[in-house]
């Protein structure tokens, strides 16, 4: 193989820059004035333009079956939007706490209790779920949830995803418990009994045991016959017992546990549209499941209620 | 970046990062199952790409990873498999991935850019088919804008100095 002139080895770079278009105007300049005097030098350029013209053919082109790939991309990633959670977890006053979302709304509210780590989260279990973590999408609801649970806010107006609840059921104990107003409790029978399942009590109790979002759906506002509160996030039930603090609701401790003071409650029966002071006609004998009982006048009141006729709680409020 | 901006980035290009993977890899269910790939981890990190990034590049980077893990993971298991006559092919400088080539009757210039290095295959196609500046296929190709350009220019040699005794179907005239 014969070595080209060393004039020649040095003008090549510049001499494939030209041919691609990369050379500035001095440079190509300086090729072409060469490439004049240079016949190997002139072949060269011609097939650096040829193949600059050959490969200008591919571009566009479309590749086979791009369509079919196009339609196939699509469709996964729709199935991955559709299991993509974006969680963070924050500090809280109740501890670290794992917020979640996806696509349609807020999917999980956790309290981690082994460590403020993703690891501890029940979604690192989840087969089903890709929890991504994100900041600036759950920031948001974090701030909402630190100002309900220290008093300054009454609603949490999130969209809801209940994709975490485990069956029909699960989901619809979710609903109805989140539909149990602020400042209010029910019992798990109450629960049961307005979802048409009197005898699910303890379905019941075993669904809320499982809340993908405590605080947000209010379990914590469901609570036993006996006016205990029996239960919370495993064995926290002082935490039921702040948000219900928070929320005007006066407990006392009782047995490793809190009871409500429902004497101190005013009272709606079944699905009446008025309140009443607990000692109104009969409700002091009636059983919890039969009843919601609220805080104070207000909280009855935001729920939609009117003060009962007969007892006039707005004239002859409980006086402690 | 946000969900829509996301949706419009997977109707903008998804058909090139396809076409180009489709270059990088010679087969079209291959070039299917990695521009997918590129686009799930597109998914998972696009609410961290700054607005003012240049998604397109961006999206060229990711492609050119799931390339480079895809041939590394298959020189492997084609190693563990075949061994010494692996270690053959690959002296040739073929690479692994120019076997099924001769399967299919391809143009002259196809067959030579099929042959090249990988990464010089890479920078070639991302210079000269897709458009991307040096800088773009540096970080597609985890190098300086230099080598990328390097790479670039050592893939243009070998083309034509293996495309010496065919004529290309194009030309121009000498001036």
């Amino acid at each position: 193989m014969t070595r080209k002139p060393s004039v020649c080895q040095e003008i090549e770079p510049a001499l494939l820059a030209t041919a691609i278009g990369d050379a500035d105007t001095a440079t190509a300049a300086r090729v072409e004035v060469h490439a004049r005097t240079c016949a190997p030098c002139r072949q060269d350029l011609v097939r650096y333009r040829a193949i600059e013209d050959a490969v200008g053919a591919w571009r566009g082109a479309p590749a086979p079956a791009e369509e079919l790939a196009h339609a196939r991309l699509e469709s996964r990633l729709a199935a991955l939007r559709r299991r993509t959670l974006l969680y963070r977890i924050f500090p809280s006053p109740l501890g670290p706490i794992l917020i979640a979302r996806s696509e349609e709304g807020v999917s999980c509210v956790e309290y981690l209790t082994g460590g403020a780590d993703f690891a501890h989260s029940r979604l690192s279990r989840d087969e089903g779920i890709e929890a991504l973590l994100d900041g600036a999408e759950v920031e948001a609801l974090y701030r909402d949830l630190l100002e309900y649970v220290e008093g300054r806010r009454t609603r949490l107006e999130w969209p809801l995803d209940l994709r975490l609840a485990r069956s029909e059921f699960h989901r619809t104990v979710l609903e109805t418990t989140a539909r149990i107003p602020y400042g209010a409790v029910r019992s798990y029978a109450g629960v049961a009994r307005e979802l048409g399942k009197p005898s699910a009590t303890r379905a019941v109790a075993q669904a809320l045991r499982w809340n993908p979002l405590p605080i947000v759906v209010p379990c914590h506002r469901v609570i036993g016959a006996s006016g205990a509160l029996t239960g919370y996030a495993g064995n926290r039930v002082t935490l039921k017992q702040r948000l219900l603090a928070v929320e005007g609701v006066r407990t006392r401790p009782a047995h490793h546990d809190f009871r409500i003071e429902r004497d101190a409650m005013y009272a709606c029966a079944g699905t009446d549209a008025e309140y009443c002071v607990p000692t109104c006609g009969s409700l002091a004998e009636r059983s919890l499941a039969d009843l919601t009982l609220y805080a104070s006048r207000a909280r009855a009141e935001a729920a939609g209620l009117a003060p009962c006729t007969a007892c006039r709680p707005d004239l002859h409020p409980i006086s402690r | 970046m946000d969900a829509e901006g996301f949706d419009t980035l997977v109707a903008t290009h998804h058909r090139e990062i396809y076409r180009y993977l489709v270059r990088a890899t010679f087969r079209a269910s291959e070039a299917d199952d990695l521009a997918q790939e590129t686009f799930l981890r597109a998914y998972r990190a696009h609410r961290a790409l700054p607005p003012d990034a240049n998604a397109r590049a961006w999206l060229f980077a990711i492609a050119s990873n799931v390339a480079k893990n895809h041939f590394r993971a298959e020189s492997r298991r084609r190693r563990a498999h075949t061994g010494v006559r692996e270690i053959r092919i690959e002296t040739d400088g073929a690479g692994p991935e120019g076997e099924t080539l001769f399967k299919e009757a391809r143009t002259v210039l196809d067959t030579v850019v099929a042959g090249l290095p990988l990464k010089q295959r890479l920078a070639f196609t991302l210079r000269k088919v897709h458009d991307l500046d040096y800088d773009a296929i540096g970080r597609s190709l985890d190098c300086s804008p230099d080598s990328a350009r390097a790479h670039v220019f050592q893939a243009l040699r070998k083309i034509r100095r293996s495309l010496n005794g065919y004529e290309l179907p194009v030309g121009r005239d000498e001036r």
